[in-house]
């Protein structure tokens, strides 16, 4: 006689969680799975002048970081500031020349159009407006900025000094490595659950954002180290490793690893 | 499984007895009726039932009695099994153990012992000179004097003084005694010492005075005697006081009849032990730090009334403790240690009032004290103390008008703490010291005018000779030869004696220089030579060290899918087999015999590496006995692991597998690599946060792949509990001197107290009234609220909480006085008391009840919804009946090490007792809780980071030795070397406690293998340490000639080091002993599921 559970009879309650999952997700009315629907990789646009931007723009961001660098050692924050538009106009201009909008892509049909888009360009029906979903994307982009801030601050960022640093860190971080995303998916939950849950396949955004975290993560290695370096200070090796680690992420992403998973 | 809504009223409060019956009925009822619907089932083709019902109801009984008969069996199987995972533990503890012997004694420094003395009859110039060949060799450079050669005119120097006074103001830091223009509470209030320098150089001056580290005061009191250098091992028995037996200042004296008194610390009889004049002499305890003014009073009370009988002694030694016992308490910047430093301008100013012409006064610190107070190691502020001597004959002089005013900061004109030895030694007509590799203090020698450089000369010419003396006999018994040529202390030697008997007409000054120029080369040499390791002793303590840990991980990473899978099916026919009679050969599950064989080969390999290394030892002559205990460890680990080999197919299993087993590899890896720098070894803590981080966002991204959006969001929602909970935590920091000025202290009120601030008194208070909530919380998610947990963590555990938070608040009020009128050491007594329920609660009354609880569950009783007429039994909790039970065990540790860590402590314990539940949750939910190491690692990254939280460092200045006090009035042993054990270390006792919850969180009473889980948990968080524990001693080892190997490798290797044996210890004493109370009691009541 095995031991089981009086009340239903059923002797599969080793692990309460288990169980008590299934008793949940039977009762809960939409159980939203996020591998129900595999996310495409995003291939983009294949016009010359698309390909042409696709492999200049790392380049320009990269090189416009070396050049800048040393402005961003003596002066952190006003060097992140005047960079922020800068970088903001190459990303831009990286989606909108070669990445195809949230909602365009024929293999990913946008199931919701999002409020706000859809009396503007829900009306002219061949599809989302590229400028203002670039803008759309870009205001996303900042309001995740702040999200970002405290993530840093969590890893261990100055709590309550240096905050002009850190804002400005999490807002180049969230333009390298957001805000293609954004373009590309917009808000759509099932994309962002698999981007985030890493089972996205690797294409110039994900990669992108795969490299850039990662690099800000090794970015942090250097600083206790007792050079006495200028260039070790808050947040510049973060900085070093979030653009090395994007146009990397995203140059490999488009390339290499492109379509590979996890 | 508890039900979807449960709405059933509750029966009699249960308790373990009424439980188990209470189980046993309903099961009963439940099979009766099962074997009536079998029953009713072959109705139709039985004629004769109701003599079948009567076979049946036969038939139960009969199966009651095979079901005790196989659990007895099962119980007798489980401990044997138990009994031989435990024995694999003690072997691994044994085997760290010898390792770490081994390499400490090959590391820590070690220096020979000359047993020679010196006579006074025998100068060492006539011995030294003579060796030198040459005839007509100058044997003094002073013209005779009366009584040269005898104690009374001076043996080898003319005698200055019959009688000295040595003052030590324990941990006298030289700032103290300087004017310094700031309004720190420890500057400016003890100005007599400068005062008199410049007033009346003559008389009295004052220098820098710097000790050799280690900076306790037990080592310090070795080099201010014999005049040798430290060495570190000694540390260790600073606790306990071990005799000197090499040549000193003391044994000179007595040697020579001369009467020595001691007042103070009773370091000084642990180290003279009768040497002082019983009937004057007066002991005072040392390491009572609570107590600011017993030692010092003493001390002032008996030394007055001896000024006055001056011809009852020739040498008078007062060791006050009060300014040490303030910096401890209180640290630097608190009005009690102004009180302390004014108190002792007048005791000297008072003293010195007393002093004759033929008596020296000697006022010094052995040691200086850190910013918060504390000493040990070697920073600048440990090792700067002062030096003032004072006589009213005016003989002290200054050879340059320049050193007229005393340094203004101790990097100016010091002198070494041994230069003592020889300047004291001539100044009373004694031999110096055997040993002795310091010089005489110019001043002493110089004369009133600063001109007496004959006499300097002199005085530096006869010590260089004793210490080339010294020189050559320690090369003579360590049978190493000296090295020569240029630069060498030979040769140096040679230039000065070169310049001595070149004629009538001696350059005084020059041969002074020359003879300093040697000693400080001999020094400096001394230095270098006694920080000499033995590589190989130090190399086999690494190989069994890194042994130990391929046995472990090969342990670890044994059988993962070996797990007993709980199988309902499988569960069901053996059970039914099981009833009827046919046992399943319980004992011979590979998993029962693994521990057992690893044993039993260890066993086996050690004994021919014993018996080889003691006979290769007595045949090569070494007598090293001890060596054969390392080769025993050597081939019993090769054994151990040669078996798991054969138990396995691949060692490559140990590679993980899994991201998250990544994750646990990159984290261990990364910081061991790390500690060969360091910077990484100082910003320690915060490379432990990073950790914590991403451990929490890399399982909060990880939940968006649950397939429940209710798993999803529980599983975020504890991610980032984890995460905050640790940011919150690291607010909580003690600074080392290395972090500064990139760090602030906030454990206590300021950088420079070692009380805690108004405020964090109330942070104890807060984790009174919330943790039980937390922890309830989390319970009830499994309904496991239940059994003793309202009773015990409701009221017991919250009681003891809040007494805790009573205790810091009476010791506020005991430190700050904030009640006068109160009798002295009321709030003393009711506070110790309160501290000792605290700990009778969490020890005694904690471990009685974990051992005789019942499960944390519930049996309720209600209709059934589908048939109102049948009674419906449901057991709430049953699905964490393991897990929710166990969990009391590590709260009766955090009860007491909260109460053990200081305020801030304690609020820093309960966000970590937190986050271990979110940590626990967070891996059921990931489904990480057996097969991952990941689970061990964190929970031992997250005990190292809660050392660093609750006010501790890798260094030996931050060992909270206060602590000692909180249960208890006085040092008693073993309890108060516990107690900062505890406090120590509460972060990974805590954690190693809770490694079985891992497993057993969310086990239901059938769970198979948790022995086996458990130990293999265990395997992998003590993995962590003992890596870390390699890695720091593989980097020490090889950095050990690295300018920061004693103030940054050395004490982490040993942290290190006692961390893993800590941890070795908690696993077997507490791990897996509550594991298995708690199998037992879960067995006896649900029945045992293996």
């Amino acid at each position: 006689m095995p031991l089981v559970d009086p009340i239903t009879m059923s002797s599969s309650l080793v692990k309460g969680a288990a169980a008590q999952a299934q008793a949940t997700s039977s009762k809960a009315a939409t159980v939203t799975s996020p591998s129900s629907t595999p996310l495409h990789p995003v291939q983009t646009k294949q016009t010359p002048l698309a390909q042409t931007a696709r492999h200049a723009l790392p380049a320009l961001l990269a090189g416009l970081f070396l050049v800048r660098f040393g402005a961003l050692v003596s002066d952190p924050v006003s060097a992140m500031t005047t960079a922020l538009p800068v970088t903001a106009a190459l990303q831009m201009s990286y989606a909108v020349l070669c990445l195809p909008a949230a909602g365009s892509q024929g293999a990913k049909p946008a199931r919701k159009p999002r409020p706000g888009e859809k009396k503007r360009i829900g009306a002219e029906a061949t599809g989302p407006n590229a400028f203002a979903t670039s803008l759309l994307s870009l205001l996303l982009s900042l309001l995740v900025t702040p999200f970002l801030h405290a993530a840093l601050v969590l890893f261990g960022a100055p709590f309550l000094t240096h905050g002009a640093h850190t804002l400005l860190c999490a807002a180049h971080l969230s333009l390298l490595a957001l805000f293609p995303l954004f373009y590309v998916h917009g808000v759509d939950a099932a994309a962002w659950a698999a981007v985030g849950g890493f089972s996205a396949p690797f294409d110039e955004t994900f990669g992108g954002l795969v490299g850039g975290a990662v690099g800000a993560w090794l970015g942090a290695v250097p600083i206790p180290l007792d050079w006495d370096r200028e260039w070790q200070k808050w947040p510049v090796t973060i900085l070093c490793g979030l653009y090395g680690g994007y146009v990397l992420g995203r140059v490999l992403g488009g390339t290499l690893l492109w379509g590979k998973k996890f | 499984m508890p039900p979807p809504n449960p709405t059933p009223k509750k029966g009699p409060p249960p308790d373990y007895k009424t439980i188990a019956a209470q189980f046993a009925a309903a099961k009963r009822a439940k099979e009766v009726e099962d074997a009536d619907r079998k029953a009713t089932g072959v109705q139709q083709q039985h004629q004769q039932q109701h003599q079948q019902h009567q076979g049946l109801e036969g038939e139960i009984s009969e199966r009651e009695r095979r079901r005790a008969r196989l659990e007895t069996a099962r119980r007798k199987a489980y401990q044997a099994r138990w009994a031989w995972t435990a024995a694999f533990w003690v072997w691994l503890l044994c085997v760290h153990a010898v390792g770490i012997a081994y390499f400490t004694s090959g590391f820590l420094l070690t220096r020979l012992v000359l047993e020679e003395k010196s006579a006074c009859d025998v100068p060492p110039t006539a011995v030294n000179t003579s060796s030198g060949g040459a005839a007509g060799v100058v044997v003094d450079l002073l013209p005779a004097w009366e009584g040269k050669g005898t104690v009374e005119g001076g043996c080898w120097h003319p005698r200055t003084f019959d009688r000295a006074v040595v003052v030590v103001i324990d941990a006298l830091r030289y700032d103290f005694t300087v004017p310094v223009e700031d309004d720190e509470l420890f500057h400016n209030a003890f100005p007599f010492l400068w005062e008199t320098a410049v007033r009346e150089p003559n008389r009295a001056f004052l220098r820098p005075f710097i000790a050799d580290p280690p900076t306790s005061t037990l080592q310090r009191l070795k080099g201010l005697t014999t005049g040798t250098l430290p060495t570190f091992v000694d540390v260790g028995s600073s606790f306990s006081g071990t005799a000197i037996d090499e040549d000193n200042l003391l044994m000179q004296l007595r040697d020579a009849g001369k009467r020595i008194v001691h007042l103070g610390d009773d370091t000084w009889e642990a180290l003279f032990p009768g040497y002082f004049q019983a009937n004057l002499s007066r002991a005072y305890d040392s390491f009572n730090v609570w107590d600011l003014h017993t030692v010092d009073n003493g001390v002032m009370e008996h030394i007055f009334p001896l000024m006055e009988r001056k011809s009852e002694w020739d040498l008078l030694i007062g060791h006050c403790l009060g300014v040490d016992h303030a910096g401890h308490r209180y640290g630097p910047s608190h009005p009690e240690m102004t009180k302390k430093l004014r108190q002792m301008d007048s005791f000297v100013r008072d003293l010195a009032a007393t002093m004759d012409d033929r008596t020296v006064l000697i006022v010094m610190g052995d040691h200086g004290m850190d910013s918060k107070g504390d000493h040990g190691g070697e920073s600048d502020d440990e090792v700067e103390a002062a030096l003032w001597m004072y006589s009213p004959k005016g003989i002290f002089g200054r050879t340059k008008p320049e050193y007229a005013t005393p340094p203004a900061t101790a990097k100016v004109r010091p002198v070494n703490q041994i230069d003592l030895v020889p300047t004291l030694a001539l100044l009373m007509g004694i031999p110096i010291p055997f040993n002795n590799l310091g010089r005489p203090i110019e001043e002493a020698f110089a004369g009133a005018a600063g001109k007496s450089w004959a006499n300097l000369a002199a005085a530096e010419r006869v010590t260089a000779a004793g210490i080339k003396r010294y020189q050559s006999a320690y090369f003579t018994a360590r049978g190493i030869e000296q090295v020569s040529g240029a630069g060498s202390p030979s040769e140096l030697w040679e230039t000065a004696e070169a310049l001595v008997s070149k004629g009538k007409k001696q350059d005084w000054p020059a041969i002074f220089s020359a003879f300093a120029v040697y000693q400080a080369e001999t020094l400096h040499r001394c230095k270098a030579l006694w920080a000499r390791f033995d590589l190989k002793n130090m190399g086999i303590g690494i190989g069994i060290m890194a042994l130990g840990v391929v046995a472990l991980l090969v342990y670890v990473s044994k059988g993962d899918e070996d797990d007993v899978i709980d199988d309902e099916e499988l569960d069901l026919a053996e059970k039914s087999l099981e009833l009827q009679g046919i046992t399943p050969d319980t004992a011979s599950t590979p998993a029962d015999t693994l521990d057992k064989s690893l044993v039993s080969a260890a066993l086996v390999g050690a004994l021919p590496g014993f018996i080889g290394g003691v006979i290769s030892s007595f045949v090569s002559g070494v007598g090293d006995w001890y060596r054969g205990a390392g080769i025993a460890a050597l081939t019993s680990i090769a054994a151990v692991i040669v078996r798991m080999y054969e138990a396995q197919d691949t060692v490559l299993r140990v590679l993980p597998k899994t991201l998250w087993g990544w994750m646990a590899v990159v984290f261990t890896v990364s910081q061991s690599v790390g500690f060969a720098s360091n910077s990484y070894t100082i910003w320690e803590d915060s490379i432990l946060l990073f950790f914590i981080t991403t451990f929490g966002f890399v399982s909060a991204l990880s939940a968006l792949r649950l397939p429940s959006r209710a798993d999803r969001y529980l599983a975020i929602y504890h991610s980032v509990v984890f995460i905050v909970l640790g940011r919150v935590a690291s607010f909580s920091k003690l600074c080392r001197e290395e972090q500064i000025p990139y760090c602030t202290s906030t454990y206590y009120a300021s950088a420079t107290s070692s009380t805690s601030a108004p405020w964090q008194l109330l942070i104890p208070f807060l984790v009174s009234a919330i943790l039980p909530s937390i922890l309830k919380a989390y319970l009830q998610t499994t309904r496991s609220y239940e059994g003793l947990a309202p009773a015990w963590i409701g009221y017991v555990f919250r009681t003891g909480l809040f007494m805790s938070a009573l205790y810091w608040l009476l010791d506020a009020a005991d430190n700050g006085n904030w009640i006068r009128g109160l009798p002295d050491k009321t709030l003393k007594n009711i506070s110790v008391y309160t501290a000792q329920m605290v700990l009778g609660l969490a020890f005694v009354a904690g471990t009685t009840a974990f051992v005789w609880a019942p499960p944390c569950v519930s049996i309720v009783t209600s209709a059934s919804p589908t048939q109102p007429s049948r009674a419906q039994v449901a057991i709430l909790g049953y699905a964490n009946a393991h897990g929710a039970r166990y969990l009391l065990l590590p709260l009766n540790l955090l009860a007491a090490c909260i109460l053990l860590s200081k305020p801030m402590g304690g609020g820093v314990l309960g966000l970590m007792a937190w986050q271990m539940l979110a940590l626990l949750e967070i891996l059921d939910l990931n489904q990480l809780t057996t097969s991952s190491p990941i689970g061990p690692v964190m929970l031992a990254v997250l005990g190292t980071f809660h050392f660093f939280k609750t006010g501790h460092q890798a260094v030996l200045s931050t060992i909270q030795w206060d602590a000692a006090f909180i249960p208890l009035f006085t040092i008693r042993y073993p309890y108060s070397p516990l107690v900062v054990a505890f406090n120590t270390f509460a972060g990974q006792i805590l954690a190693a406690s809770a490694v079985p919850l891992l497993v057993l969180w969310k086990a239901g009473p059938k769970r198979k293998g948790l022995l086996e889980s458990v130990s293999r948990a265990l395997g992998a968080f003590v993995a962590y340490f003992a890596v870390e524990s390699l890695a720091t001693m593989a980097w020490a080892g090889h950095l050990r000639r690295h300018l920061m190997l004693y103030r940054v490798f050395g004490p982490r290797f040993m942290t290190a080091a006692v961390v893993l044996l800590v941890v070795d210890v908690v696993a077997i004493v507490v791990s897996l002993a509550g594991v298995r109370c708690n199998t037992m009691a879960i067995g006896e009541v649900f029945g045992w599921a293996e």
